[in-house]
């Protein structure tokens, strides 16, 4: 299954974001989307998730997708966490299919277990962007979006998320924005400025 | 600062004081009867048959209306929030409600209805608008991006409720309620005495004055605000038994970090 993004233009207020942007993510493989800030990256994601809408291009699905739009496991670029729940609640609450001891047993590989009860409102910034990421990985999804998922993470705790991502990932495509490339060799790297152009199939 | 419960009994007891020494002073007691008179006079409405009587009369209707309006109101507010075109629709209406006075409504209804369950109606046209409008405000108010995060994994209506748009109802469903109810008490009991339903509370406050029974008003007065204390203080526990709805301020500062944010 792959997601294309063709020659897809955005502008907010006539300030051009996103010019002609080109890019393929297909299954089994990870990008890391690049760009200084203000250059369109949480942009694209955004329209990727269907919260905005292009001016221009298209977002096309090949392949088996039974909906219209993708089911992405999302970390936000803010961490858009429910502050009076534990973080047991915050990932158990997205699907149906969670229940409490999967979600603990999620969370308890990437933070201390004496963390996972308190509201989240009452943990660290670090700790807090750890849930995102537990949270964005406990759904079923057709691809995962990472807005700059590792934040306020010291070297050794974004070391342990990047290992988590990728044992929890399988095959699905991956997209993460961020500054920088240490740890994140298994991404094609992709400046959000340039594309990669489309191949003809 | 925290008040003890000795300091609080003794400025209950300073105010009783200075009540009975008016009274004393007064020296009359179609004017003003004391704390003391009036408790006897509590003591021998509470013996009476017909006092149970009277007040199931008045507060299963108040209580009625209340229920009713409060239902229909969030009912109403969670649709209006969702199309605002209902928003606008409903607006002029829930003005009109709002700034209608009392009076005038409970002698509409007087003639439409009857007396015999003024008071329900009387409770459901005050606690209406009130229910409606903070519960809209509320909604309204949820933060946009967490909503945005629920669309985006796809969360079912009832984690949603439960997890985002009843956190941030609580502190308005706090106020409202305790307004709602503290309005449809005076505002049922207001309309009892104007319309009159025979073995009502407002009937007995009517009666008391007819007789100028001074002792009894105040003692049907006593009564009808401890109902309504006692009702309000149930409806506390019940809300803070609502997710996210810990003490006020625990949730101000909780929407405070929010904002910082967004």
């Amino acid at each position: 299954m792959t997601i294309q993004v063709d020659s897809v233009s955005k502008s907010f207020d006539g300030k051009p974001v996103l010019t002609d942007f080109c890019m393929e993510i297909s299954d089994g493989n990870s990008y890391l989307l690049t760009g200084p800030s203000g250059s369109g990256k949480t942009t694209l994601l955004r329209i990727l998730l269907g919260l905005e809408k292009a001016d221009f291009g298209n977002i096309r699905l090949l392949g088996d997708y039974k909906y219209s739009s993708i089911h992405a496991g999302t970390v936000f670029q803010e961490d858009r966490l429910c502050e009076a729940f534990s973080a047991v609640e915050n990932v158990a609450m997205v699907s149906r299919k969670l229940s409490a001891r999967i979600a603990r047993e999620a969370l308890e590989k990437l933070l201390p277990a004496d963390a996972l009860d308190k509201p989240v409102r009452e943990l660290s910034g670090g700790m807090r962007r750890r849930v995102a990421i537990v949270r964005a990985l406990s759904v079923p999804s057709d691809v995962l979006l990472f807005d700059e998922p590792f934040t306020g993470l010291d070297a050794a705790n974004r070391k342990k998320a990047i290992a988590c991502i990728l044992e929890e990932k399988g095959s699905t495509p991956l997209v993460i924005t961020g500054h920088s490339a240490e740890d994140l060799s298994f991404c094609h790297p992709v400046d959000v400025r340039k594309g990669v152009p489309l191949q003809m199939r | 600062m925290k008040s003890t419960p000795l300091k609080k009994a003794l400025i209950i007891l300073f105010w009783l004081g200075v009540w009975q020494l008016v009274s004393l002073l007064v020296h009359n007691n179609v004017m003003l009867v004391g704390p003391v008179e009036t408790a006897e006079s509590l003591v021998r409405l509470v013996r009476a048959a017909d006092f149970w009587a009277s007040v199931w009369y008045t507060f299963w209707r108040i209580g009625l209306g209340f229920a009713s309006a409060a239902c229909l109101g969030i009912v109403l507010a969670f649709f209006s929030a969702a199309h605002p075109i209902l928003r606008e629709f409903l607006s002029p209406f829930f003005a009109a409600l709002k700034s209608v006075p009392v009076a005038s409504f409970v002698i509409l209804l007087l003639v439409w209805f009857g007396s015999k369950n003024l008071a329900f109606f009387t409770a459901f046209l005050v606690v209406l608008p009130i229910l409606y409008g903070n519960t809209l405000e509320g909604l309204l108010a949820a933060d946009r991006k967490l909503l945005e995060m629920a669309d985006v994994f796809r969360i079912p209506f009832s984690a949603k409720l439960h997890y985002i748009l009843l956190p941030g109802l609580s502190p308005f469903w706090r106020s409202a309620f305790s307004l709602a109810l503290g309005m449809s008490w005076k505002a049922g009991v207001a309309a009892e005495v104007i319309g009159q339903p025979l073995h009502s509370v407002g009937n007995r406050l009517y009666q008391s004055k007819i007789y100028l029974e001074t002792a009894d008003l105040l003692a049907w007065t006593v009564v009808i605000i401890l109902i309504s204390y006692l009702v309000e203080k149930l409806f506390q526990k019940f809300l803070t038994c609502l997710p996210g709805g810990k003490t006020a301020k625990e949730e101000r500062s909780g929407r405070e970090e929010g904002g910082e944010r967004a």
